[in-house]
Protein backbone atom coordinates (compact mmCIF):
# COMPACT_ATOMS: atom_id res chain seq x y z
CA UNK A 1 0.00 0.00 0.00
CA UNK A 2 1.04 3.26 -0.99
CA UNK A 3 2.47 5.07 2.44
CA UNK A 4 1.73 8.80 0.85
CA UNK A 5 -2.23 7.58 0.42
CA UNK A 6 -4.58 8.51 2.98
CA UNK A 7 -8.02 7.62 3.35
CA UNK A 8 -10.41 10.56 3.19
CA UNK A 9 -11.69 12.10 6.81
CA UNK A 10 -15.36 11.93 5.82
CA UNK A 11 -14.62 8.03 4.66
CA UNK A 12 -13.30 7.76 7.88
CA UNK A 13 -16.38 9.54 9.73
CA UNK A 14 -18.67 7.31 7.77
CA UNK A 15 -17.08 4.09 8.85
CA UNK A 16 -16.96 5.18 11.78
CA UNK A 17 -21.17 5.57 11.98
CA UNK A 18 -20.94 2.60 10.33
CA UNK A 19 -22.33 3.93 7.23
CA UNK A 20 -19.80 3.00 4.94
CA UNK A 21 -20.30 0.17 2.68
CA UNK A 22 -19.10 -2.88 2.90
CA UNK A 23 -16.23 -3.15 0.12
CA UNK A 24 -15.09 0.45 0.97
CA UNK A 25 -15.10 -0.76 4.87
CA UNK A 26 -13.11 -4.14 3.77
CA UNK A 27 -10.77 -1.70 1.66
CA UNK A 28 -10.42 0.93 4.67
CA UNK A 29 -9.82 -2.31 6.98
CA UNK A 30 -6.66 -3.22 5.46
CA UNK A 31 -5.63 0.39 5.01
CA UNK A 32 -6.35 0.95 8.84
CA UNK A 33 -3.88 -2.12 9.77
CA UNK A 34 -0.42 -0.44 7.94
CA UNK A 35 -1.51 2.91 8.30
CA UNK A 36 -0.68 4.66 11.57
CA UNK A 37 -1.46 8.33 10.18
CA UNK A 38 -5.24 7.05 9.56
CA UNK A 39 -5.97 5.39 12.76
CA UNK A 40 -5.07 8.44 14.27
CA UNK A 41 -7.65 10.47 12.41
CA UNK A 42 -10.17 7.53 13.05
CA UNK A 43 -9.10 7.75 17.20
CA UNK A 44 -11.36 11.02 18.41
CA UNK A 45 -14.44 8.96 16.61
CA UNK A 46 -14.95 6.75 19.11
CA UNK A 47 -16.22 8.42 22.27
CA UNK A 48 -13.19 8.41 25.05
CA UNK A 49 -15.57 8.08 27.71
CA UNK A 50 -16.46 5.17 25.66
CA UNK A 51 -12.85 4.28 26.10
CA UNK A 52 -12.16 5.24 29.51
CA UNK A 53 -14.33 2.88 30.94
CA UNK A 54 -13.41 -0.22 28.87
CA UNK A 55 -9.62 0.79 30.37
CA UNK A 56 -10.95 0.75 33.83
CA UNK A 57 -12.50 -2.71 33.62
CA UNK A 58 -9.00 -3.71 31.91
CA UNK A 59 -7.02 -2.54 35.16
CA UNK A 60 -9.19 -4.20 36.98
CA UNK A 61 -8.20 -7.35 35.62
CA UNK A 62 -4.51 -6.68 35.32
CA UNK A 63 -4.21 -5.13 38.93
CA UNK A 64 -6.67 -8.47 40.47
CA UNK A 65 -4.86 -10.34 43.65
CA UNK A 66 -2.47 -12.72 42.27
CA UNK A 67 -4.13 -16.37 43.68
CA UNK A 68 -2.07 -17.66 46.79
CA UNK A 69 -0.76 -21.04 47.25
CA UNK A 70 -3.01 -21.77 49.68
CA UNK A 71 -6.06 -20.50 47.63
CA UNK A 72 -4.81 -22.42 44.74
CA UNK A 73 -4.76 -25.94 46.55
CA UNK A 74 -8.03 -25.40 48.06
CA UNK A 75 -9.60 -24.36 45.10
CA UNK A 76 -7.75 -27.78 43.22
CA UNK A 77 -9.34 -30.01 45.51
CA UNK A 78 -13.22 -28.63 44.54
CA UNK A 79 -13.16 -25.48 47.15
CA UNK A 80 -15.68 -22.70 45.88
CA UNK A 81 -13.25 -20.09 44.85
CA UNK A 82 -15.38 -17.02 48.09
CA UNK A 83 -14.85 -20.18 50.65
CA UNK A 84 -11.13 -20.51 49.73
CA UNK A 85 -10.61 -16.99 49.43
CA UNK A 86 -11.90 -16.32 53.25
CA UNK A 87 -9.93 -19.54 53.99
CA UNK A 88 -6.62 -18.40 52.77
CA UNK A 89 -7.57 -15.09 54.10
CA UNK A 90 -7.69 -16.90 57.79
CA UNK A 91 -4.64 -15.88 59.44
CA UNK A 92 -3.94 -18.76 61.44
CA UNK A 93 -4.11 -20.70 58.07
CA UNK A 94 -0.86 -18.55 56.58
CA UNK A 95 2.27 -20.41 56.60
CA UNK A 96 3.76 -18.75 59.48
CA UNK A 97 1.50 -19.53 61.41
CA UNK A 98 1.90 -23.34 60.37
CA UNK A 99 5.55 -23.18 61.41
CA UNK A 100 5.10 -21.13 64.57
CA UNK A 101 2.84 -24.19 66.00
CA UNK A 102 5.06 -26.60 64.19
CA UNK A 103 8.04 -25.19 66.08
CA UNK A 104 6.44 -24.98 69.49
CA UNK A 105 5.15 -28.45 69.31
CA UNK A 106 8.21 -30.13 67.81
CA UNK A 107 10.22 -28.61 70.07
CA UNK A 108 7.67 -29.58 73.13
CA UNK A 109 8.13 -32.99 71.39
CA UNK A 110 12.24 -33.32 71.09
CA UNK A 111 12.74 -32.18 74.48
CA UNK A 112 10.44 -34.94 76.09
CA UNK A 113 12.61 -37.35 73.56
CA UNK A 114 15.96 -35.92 75.02
CA UNK A 115 14.92 -36.04 78.59
CA UNK A 116 13.22 -39.62 78.02
CA UNK A 117 16.38 -40.93 80.06
CA UNK A 118 15.88 -38.85 82.82
CA UNK A 119 12.80 -38.13 85.60
CA UNK A 120 11.69 -35.43 83.79
CA UNK A 121 10.46 -37.49 80.87
CA UNK A 122 6.27 -37.41 82.41
CA UNK A 123 7.05 -33.69 82.53
CA UNK A 124 7.23 -33.13 78.79
CA UNK A 125 5.27 -35.24 77.98
CA UNK A 126 2.74 -33.07 80.08
CA UNK A 127 3.99 -30.27 78.41
CA UNK A 128 3.45 -31.42 75.09
CA UNK A 129 -0.31 -32.77 75.50
CA UNK A 130 -1.07 -29.75 76.94
CA UNK A 131 0.39 -27.29 74.66
CA UNK A 132 -0.97 -29.90 71.71
CA UNK A 133 -4.71 -29.61 73.04
CA UNK A 134 -4.51 -25.81 73.41
CA UNK A 135 -3.11 -25.28 69.88
CA UNK A 136 -5.95 -25.89 67.72
CA UNK A 137 -7.89 -22.70 70.31
CA UNK A 138 -5.25 -20.59 69.76
CA UNK A 139 -5.42 -21.02 66.12
CA UNK A 140 -9.49 -20.30 66.28
CA UNK A 141 -9.36 -17.44 68.46
CA UNK A 142 -6.39 -16.09 65.91
CA UNK A 143 -8.80 -16.58 63.04
CA UNK A 144 -11.19 -14.13 64.01
CA UNK A 145 -11.72 -11.21 65.37
CA UNK A 146 -10.41 -6.86 64.72
CA UNK A 147 -6.53 -6.53 64.51
CA UNK A 148 -5.47 -9.86 63.64
CA UNK A 149 -8.28 -11.12 60.76
CA UNK A 150 -7.69 -8.85 57.61
CA UNK A 151 -10.73 -10.07 56.19
CA UNK A 152 -12.43 -8.81 59.23
CA UNK A 153 -14.53 -5.68 57.33
CA UNK A 154 -14.88 -8.62 54.40
CA UNK A 155 -16.49 -10.88 56.88
CA UNK A 156 -18.54 -8.00 58.46
CA UNK A 157 -20.23 -6.96 55.07
CA UNK A 158 -20.06 -10.95 53.71
CA UNK A 159 -23.59 -12.29 52.26
CA UNK A 160 -22.24 -15.39 53.77
CA UNK A 161 -24.20 -16.32 57.38
CA UNK A 162 -21.51 -15.39 60.08
CA UNK A 163 -22.15 -19.04 61.54
CA UNK A 164 -21.40 -20.79 58.73
CA UNK A 165 -18.43 -19.01 57.68
CA UNK A 166 -17.50 -19.43 61.07
CA UNK A 167 -17.73 -23.15 61.17
CA UNK A 168 -15.88 -23.49 57.60
CA UNK A 169 -13.19 -21.46 59.05
CA UNK A 170 -12.99 -23.08 62.42
CA UNK A 171 -13.01 -26.99 61.44
CA UNK A 172 -10.04 -25.57 58.79
CA UNK A 173 -8.36 -24.36 61.53
CA UNK A 174 -8.77 -27.44 64.01
CA UNK A 175 -8.05 -30.07 60.85
CA UNK A 176 -4.80 -28.00 59.93
CA UNK A 177 -3.78 -28.30 63.54
CA UNK A 178 -4.37 -31.44 63.99
CA UNK A 179 -2.59 -32.70 61.35
CA UNK A 180 0.84 -30.38 62.12
CA UNK A 181 0.59 -31.77 66.21
CA UNK A 182 -0.32 -35.36 64.98
CA UNK A 183 3.52 -35.11 62.79
CA UNK A 184 4.73 -33.33 65.66
CA UNK A 185 3.60 -36.35 67.98
CA UNK A 186 5.78 -38.46 65.54
CA UNK A 187 8.86 -37.21 67.72
CA UNK A 188 7.71 -38.09 71.26
CA UNK A 189 10.08 -40.77 72.25
CA UNK A 190 7.30 -44.13 72.85
CA UNK A 191 4.79 -44.09 70.08
CA UNK A 192 2.38 -45.40 71.91
CA UNK A 193 -1.10 -44.88 72.82
CA UNK A 194 -0.47 -41.55 75.26
CA UNK A 195 0.89 -39.86 71.98
CA UNK A 196 -2.86 -40.10 70.93
CA UNK A 197 -4.17 -38.44 74.13
CA UNK A 198 -4.42 -34.34 73.54
CA UNK A 199 -6.89 -35.19 70.30
CA UNK A 200 -9.82 -35.10 72.58
CA UNK A 201 -9.35 -32.42 74.62
CA UNK A 202 -8.25 -30.32 71.78
CA UNK A 203 -11.51 -31.08 69.76
CA UNK A 204 -13.57 -30.24 73.37
CA UNK A 205 -11.42 -27.05 73.82
CA UNK A 206 -12.04 -26.01 70.65
CA UNK A 207 -15.83 -26.92 70.73
CA UNK A 208 -16.17 -24.68 73.83
CA UNK A 209 -14.31 -21.86 72.41
CA UNK A 210 -17.07 -21.73 69.95
CA UNK A 211 -19.53 -22.39 72.21
CA UNK A 212 -18.22 -19.48 74.49
CA UNK A 213 -17.54 -16.89 71.18
CA UNK A 214 -21.69 -17.35 71.40
CA UNK A 215 -21.25 -14.76 74.48
CA UNK A 216 -17.76 -13.63 74.56
CA UNK A 217 -15.36 -12.15 71.93
CA UNK A 218 -13.35 -14.93 69.98
CA UNK A 219 -10.39 -14.04 71.84
CA UNK A 220 -11.53 -13.13 75.08
CA UNK A 221 -13.71 -16.95 74.97
CA UNK A 222 -10.34 -18.81 73.74
CA UNK A 223 -8.80 -17.32 76.53
CA UNK A 224 -11.56 -18.11 79.37
CA UNK A 225 -11.26 -21.74 77.95
CA UNK A 226 -7.10 -21.83 77.75
CA UNK A 227 -6.92 -20.90 81.23
CA UNK A 228 -9.30 -23.07 83.09
CA UNK A 229 -7.82 -25.84 80.67
CA UNK A 230 -4.46 -25.05 82.31
CA UNK A 231 -5.69 -24.73 85.58
CA UNK A 232 -7.60 -28.06 85.62
CA UNK A 233 -4.64 -29.60 84.36
CA UNK A 234 -2.27 -28.79 86.43
CA UNK A 235 -4.42 -28.72 89.55
CA UNK A 236 -5.43 -32.19 88.85
CA UNK A 237 -1.38 -33.34 88.07
CA UNK A 238 -0.73 -31.42 91.88
CA UNK A 239 -3.43 -33.23 93.70
CA UNK A 240 -3.36 -36.56 91.97
CA UNK A 241 -0.39 -38.88 92.05
CA UNK A 242 0.14 -38.99 88.15
CA UNK A 243 1.16 -36.19 85.89
CA UNK A 244 -0.92 -37.31 83.50
CA UNK A 245 -4.29 -37.74 85.17
CA UNK A 246 -5.93 -35.12 82.94
CA UNK A 247 -5.39 -36.86 79.81
CA UNK A 248 -6.89 -40.18 81.47
CA UNK A 249 -10.22 -41.46 81.06
CA UNK A 250 -11.49 -38.74 82.85
CA UNK A 251 -10.39 -36.33 81.00
CA UNK A 252 -11.46 -37.81 78.03
CA UNK A 253 -15.11 -37.99 79.52
CA UNK A 254 -15.29 -34.89 80.45
CA UNK A 255 -13.26 -34.16 76.70
CA UNK A 256 -16.50 -36.21 75.36
CA UNK A 257 -19.07 -34.13 77.55
CA UNK A 258 -17.66 -30.93 76.75
CA UNK A 259 -17.77 -31.52 72.64
CA UNK A 260 -21.54 -32.36 73.08
CA UNK A 261 -22.27 -29.66 75.37
CA UNK A 262 -20.87 -27.32 73.30
CA UNK A 263 -22.51 -28.73 69.95
CA UNK A 264 -25.69 -28.19 72.05
CA UNK A 265 -25.16 -24.24 72.87
CA UNK A 266 -23.66 -23.35 69.72
CA UNK A 267 -26.85 -25.27 67.86
CA UNK A 268 -29.11 -23.43 70.13
CA UNK A 269 -27.36 -20.22 70.13
CA UNK A 270 -25.60 -20.11 66.45
CA UNK A 271 -27.85 -16.83 65.62
CA UNK A 272 -26.00 -14.83 68.02
CA UNK A 273 -22.41 -14.92 65.58
CA UNK A 274 -24.50 -13.02 63.26
CA UNK A 275 -22.93 -9.44 62.65
CA UNK A 276 -21.04 -9.51 65.96
CA UNK A 277 -18.15 -12.26 64.66
CA UNK A 278 -16.54 -11.23 61.82
CA UNK A 279 -16.07 -14.83 60.13
CA UNK B 1 -1.95 8.75 31.10
CA UNK B 2 1.50 9.96 29.22
CA UNK B 3 1.46 10.21 25.17
CA UNK B 4 4.66 7.69 24.51
CA UNK B 5 6.32 8.42 20.86
CA UNK B 6 7.75 4.73 21.32
CA UNK B 7 7.04 2.31 18.25
CA UNK B 8 4.29 -0.45 18.63
CA UNK B 9 7.46 -2.87 18.98
CA UNK B 10 9.00 -1.08 21.55
CA UNK B 11 6.03 -0.50 23.55
CA UNK B 12 4.82 -4.28 23.56
CA UNK B 13 8.30 -4.82 24.92
CA UNK B 14 7.65 -3.08 27.44
CA UNK B 15 4.46 -3.95 28.29
CA UNK B 16 5.92 -7.92 28.14
CA UNK B 17 8.15 -6.35 30.69
CA UNK B 18 5.36 -5.15 33.06
CA UNK B 19 5.08 -1.86 32.12
CA UNK B 20 1.29 -0.63 32.72
CA UNK B 21 1.97 2.68 31.21
CA UNK B 22 3.03 1.24 27.94
CA UNK B 23 -0.11 -0.80 27.55
CA UNK B 24 -2.36 2.10 28.29
CA UNK B 25 -0.15 3.80 25.12
CA UNK B 26 -0.99 0.75 23.23
CA UNK B 27 -4.35 0.86 24.06
CA UNK B 28 -5.27 4.50 23.03
CA UNK B 29 -3.35 4.07 19.65
CA UNK B 30 -4.93 0.56 19.28
CA UNK B 31 -8.70 0.14 21.24
CA UNK B 32 -10.72 2.88 19.17
CA UNK B 33 -10.05 1.12 15.63
CA UNK B 34 -10.37 -2.32 16.86
CA UNK B 35 -14.06 -1.04 18.89
CA UNK B 36 -15.41 0.34 15.44
CA UNK B 37 -13.53 -2.66 13.26
CA UNK B 38 -15.49 -5.30 16.02
CA UNK B 39 -18.59 -3.00 15.26
CA UNK B 40 -18.70 -3.59 11.93
CA UNK B 41 -18.88 -7.51 13.08
CA UNK B 42 -21.19 -7.52 15.83
CA UNK B 43 -24.56 -5.95 16.76
CA UNK B 44 -24.14 -6.28 20.35
CA UNK B 45 -21.97 -3.19 21.69
CA UNK B 46 -21.64 -4.67 25.38
CA UNK B 47 -20.03 -7.65 23.45
CA UNK B 48 -17.83 -5.67 21.57
CA UNK B 49 -16.71 -3.92 24.68
CA UNK B 50 -15.92 -6.86 26.03
CA UNK B 51 -13.99 -8.49 23.35
CA UNK B 52 -11.82 -5.04 23.67
CA UNK B 53 -11.23 -4.98 27.05
CA UNK B 54 -10.31 -9.44 26.85
CA UNK B 55 -8.23 -8.30 24.14
CA UNK B 56 -5.80 -5.89 25.92
CA UNK B 57 -5.98 -8.31 28.71
CA UNK B 58 -4.82 -11.18 26.27
CA UNK B 59 -1.94 -8.32 25.30
CA UNK B 60 -1.09 -7.43 28.20
CA UNK B 61 -0.39 -11.70 30.02
CA UNK B 62 0.90 -12.54 25.92
CA UNK B 63 3.01 -9.67 25.26
CA UNK B 64 5.86 -12.04 25.69
CA UNK B 65 4.54 -14.11 22.47
CA UNK B 66 4.67 -11.45 20.30
CA UNK B 67 7.54 -12.77 17.71
CA UNK B 68 7.18 -9.61 15.58
CA UNK B 69 5.67 -12.05 13.18
CA UNK B 70 3.70 -9.06 11.89
CA UNK B 71 2.57 -6.07 12.47
CA UNK B 72 1.18 -4.98 15.52
CA UNK B 73 -1.79 -3.80 14.66
CA UNK B 74 -2.64 -7.04 12.95
CA UNK B 75 -1.44 -8.83 15.66
CA UNK B 76 -4.04 -7.49 17.66
CA UNK B 77 -6.90 -7.70 15.47
CA UNK B 78 -5.77 -11.29 15.20
CA UNK B 79 -6.42 -11.80 19.25
CA UNK B 80 -9.64 -9.38 18.94
CA UNK B 81 -11.35 -11.12 16.10
CA UNK B 82 -10.80 -14.77 18.06
CA UNK B 83 -12.13 -13.72 21.22
CA UNK B 84 -15.03 -12.34 19.15
CA UNK B 85 -15.55 -15.52 18.04
CA UNK B 86 -15.23 -17.33 21.17
CA UNK B 87 -17.22 -15.40 22.67
CA UNK B 88 -20.13 -15.71 20.10
CA UNK B 89 -19.32 -19.54 20.23
CA UNK B 90 -20.77 -19.23 23.66
CA UNK B 91 -23.86 -17.15 22.89
CA UNK B 92 -25.62 -16.64 19.42
CA UNK B 93 -24.72 -13.89 17.86
CA UNK B 94 -27.53 -11.24 17.92
CA UNK B 95 -27.35 -9.96 14.56
CA UNK B 96 -24.72 -9.67 11.66
CA UNK B 97 -24.00 -6.21 10.82
CA UNK B 98 -22.56 -5.85 7.15
CA UNK B 99 -25.52 -7.03 5.22
CA UNK B 100 -26.99 -3.05 5.30
CA UNK B 101 -28.35 -1.85 2.21
CA UNK B 102 -25.73 0.45 0.03
CA UNK B 103 -27.60 3.75 0.29
CA UNK B 104 -24.93 6.00 1.76
CA UNK B 105 -24.35 8.88 -1.41
CA UNK B 106 -21.15 8.14 -2.62
CA UNK B 107 -18.72 11.21 -2.96
CA UNK B 108 -16.61 11.76 -6.08
CA UNK B 109 -13.90 11.43 -3.52
CA UNK B 110 -15.30 7.97 -2.23
CA UNK B 111 -15.59 6.89 -6.16
CA UNK B 112 -11.80 7.89 -6.48
CA UNK B 113 -11.05 6.04 -3.21
CA UNK B 114 -12.55 3.26 -4.70
CA UNK B 115 -11.04 3.07 -8.17
CA UNK B 116 -7.40 3.21 -6.23
CA UNK B 117 -7.97 0.73 -4.12
CA UNK B 118 -9.97 -1.73 -6.04
CA UNK B 119 -10.69 -1.31 -9.58
CA UNK B 120 -12.64 -3.85 -11.01
CA UNK B 121 -12.53 -5.43 -7.89
CA UNK B 122 -14.07 -3.04 -5.89
CA UNK B 123 -17.29 -3.40 -8.00
CA UNK B 124 -17.13 -6.76 -8.31
CA UNK B 125 -17.41 -7.07 -5.20
CA UNK B 126 -20.27 -4.65 -4.61
CA UNK B 127 -22.54 -6.74 -6.67
CA UNK B 128 -21.82 -9.50 -5.03
CA UNK B 129 -25.36 -10.55 -2.51
CA UNK B 130 -24.88 -9.42 1.16
CA UNK B 131 -24.45 -12.71 2.09
CA UNK B 132 -21.95 -14.03 -0.10
CA UNK B 133 -19.68 -10.44 0.53
CA UNK B 134 -19.92 -11.14 4.05
CA UNK B 135 -18.32 -14.87 4.03
CA UNK B 136 -15.80 -13.17 1.74
CA UNK B 137 -14.55 -10.57 4.06
CA UNK B 138 -14.82 -13.38 7.03
CA UNK B 139 -12.68 -15.74 5.24
CA UNK B 140 -10.79 -13.52 2.60
CA UNK B 141 -10.44 -10.17 4.35
CA UNK B 142 -10.47 -11.09 8.05
CA UNK B 143 -8.32 -14.41 7.56
CA UNK B 144 -10.99 -16.90 9.77
CA UNK B 145 -11.05 -20.31 9.28
CA UNK B 146 -14.07 -21.90 7.70
CA UNK B 147 -14.79 -22.95 10.98
CA UNK B 148 -14.23 -19.44 12.67
CA UNK B 149 -16.27 -17.57 10.05
CA UNK B 150 -18.81 -19.87 10.46
CA UNK B 151 -19.76 -18.51 14.14
CA UNK B 152 -18.97 -15.55 13.14
CA UNK B 153 -21.78 -15.40 10.79
CA UNK B 154 -24.11 -17.82 12.79
CA UNK B 155 -24.20 -19.98 9.46
CA UNK B 156 -23.31 -23.79 9.23
CA UNK B 157 -19.58 -24.75 7.89
CA UNK B 158 -21.21 -26.24 4.85
CA UNK B 159 -23.06 -23.14 3.98
CA UNK B 160 -19.71 -20.96 4.14
CA UNK B 161 -17.84 -23.53 1.92
CA UNK B 162 -21.03 -23.46 -0.34
CA UNK B 163 -21.17 -19.33 -0.76
CA UNK B 164 -17.40 -18.84 -0.76
CA UNK B 165 -16.99 -21.02 -3.32
CA UNK B 166 -19.91 -19.18 -4.79
CA UNK B 167 -18.31 -16.08 -4.57
CA UNK B 168 -15.09 -17.34 -6.17
CA UNK B 169 -16.96 -18.02 -9.49
CA UNK B 170 -19.07 -14.65 -9.68
CA UNK B 171 -15.96 -12.46 -8.84
CA UNK B 172 -13.79 -14.83 -11.58
CA UNK B 173 -17.30 -14.16 -14.30
CA UNK B 174 -17.28 -10.26 -13.27
CA UNK B 175 -13.28 -9.93 -13.53
CA UNK B 176 -13.10 -11.97 -16.64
Amino acid sequence: MNATWHADPAVLASYAAEELDDVRASSLEAHLLACEHCRSVLAPMVPASQLDEMWHEISAVIDAPRVGLVEQVLVRLGVHEHVARLLAATPSLRLSWFLAEAFALGSAAVTAQNLSRTHAAGASLFVFLVLAALAPVAGVAAAFGPGVDPAYEVGIASPMRSDRLLFIRAAAVLSASLMITALAALALPDLDATVTLWLLPAVGLTFATLALATWLQPITAAAVAGLSWLFLAAIASVVSTDLLVAFGAGGQIVSVLAIVTSALVIANRHSAYEGRIPS
Amino acid sequence: MTVRADGDDTLLAAVAAGDREALAALYRRHAPWLVLRLSRRCADPGMVEEVVQDTFVAVWKGAGRYRATGEVPAWIWGIGIRRLISRLRQQRPIAIVGAQADDSTVSAEDEVLIGVEHGDLGSALGRLSPELRAVVQATVLDGLSTKEAATLLGIPQGTVKTRAARARRELREALA
